[in-house]
């Protein structure tokens, strides 16, 4: 399982807890914190359910390459980076904008937003040319070892 | 990779991407006005990423991945699989396109029953594949 991949899937687990105690903190009456709901879901469906499969696709699915380090995998690390950063900020901003008014958690909430997006477009990047047939598979193999 | 298991993930990729637009269109819209509408997107982004994704990205890999048969077909019937994703697909288009706009007929309930028969041919397909080589 290379490094990229660990990572995600141990990344997956934290935000699985963190999901869990914020769905209990909304089963308790007297806490009431802005965004709760929104973010249990987001921990649960984005940082748990979407980080395991991404760190798992990248380890399992076919054309992998077999590297390690930033550089042979950094479109791996770059998803791993960008939508960690994003949810963090998500976290962050969005009770906070709950609280003040301040511009600067607007802002956080418009950067957790493209930070994802962006982190959902490196995920593609990396996995969309390896969905191909055996054959494909075959022929980059060749192609590989004739470069 | 099979064909139909490239199709679903394809498909589960592209879903992905709308999905997270959407989600983040309703982000900057808690930070920034955009328009009072953009809630009508929220039905949308779960039905998307749940069944779009998340479930289409799951069929497509198990189709892949659990054990093949050893006589016939390896993976059974294919034309039942492209039944399948076609049924997917169009039962999650049907219940966005009922979110999005009104119809006559009950659009929401017409993709759920082209969803639920995704699931069960998906059930067909799988169930006999569920099982070990080993003969001990």
């Amino acid at each position: 399982m290379p490094f990229v991949s660990r990572t995600f899937v141990k990344a997956g687990m934290v935000y699985f807890v963190l999901s869990l105690i914020a769905g209990l903190l909304l089963e308790i009456d007297a806490v009431s914190l802005p965004a709760l709901m929104p973010l249990f879901w987001h921990m649960l469906m984005v940082g748990w359910i979407t980080q395991i499969i991404f760190g798992v696709s990248i380890w399992m699915f076919p054309g992998r390459n077999r590297e390690e380090g930033f550089v042979n995998q950094k479109w791996g690390w770059l998803t791993l980076i960008l939508l960690n950063s994003g949810l963090v900020l998500r976290l962050i901003a969005e009770p906070a904008l709950g609280y003040s008014e301040a511009q600067i958690w607007s802002v956080l909430l418009v950067g957790s937003a493209v930070l994802q997006v962006a982190g959902g477009t490196t995920y593609l990047i990396e996995m969309w040319p390896r969905i191909m047939s055996k054959k494909q598979q075959r022929k980059k193999r060749k192609r590989r070892r004739e470069s | 990779m099979p064909r139909p298991s490239r199709w679903m993930i394809r498909c589960s990729f592209v879903y992905l991407f709308l999905g997270i637009l959407m989600g983040a269109m309703m982000l900057i819209h808690k930070a920034y006005f955009i328009h009072s509408a953009i809630w009508m997107l929220l039905p949308i982004h779960i039905e998307v990423t749940i069944f779009g994704w998340i479930i289409q990205l799951t069929l497509g890999t198990a189709y892949y991945m659990l054990p093949r048969f050893l006589e016939g077909p390896s993976r059974g019937d294919s034309r039942l699989a492209y039944v399948m994703i076609a049924s997917l697909n169009l039962g999650i288009i049907f219940v966005i396109a009922d979110s999005l706009l009104s119809f006559a007929l009950p659009f929401d309930l017409i993709g759920r029953i082209f969803e639920l028969t995704a699931v069960g041919l998906f059930v067909k397909l799988h169930w006999n594949r569920i099982t070990t080589y080993r003969t001990s």
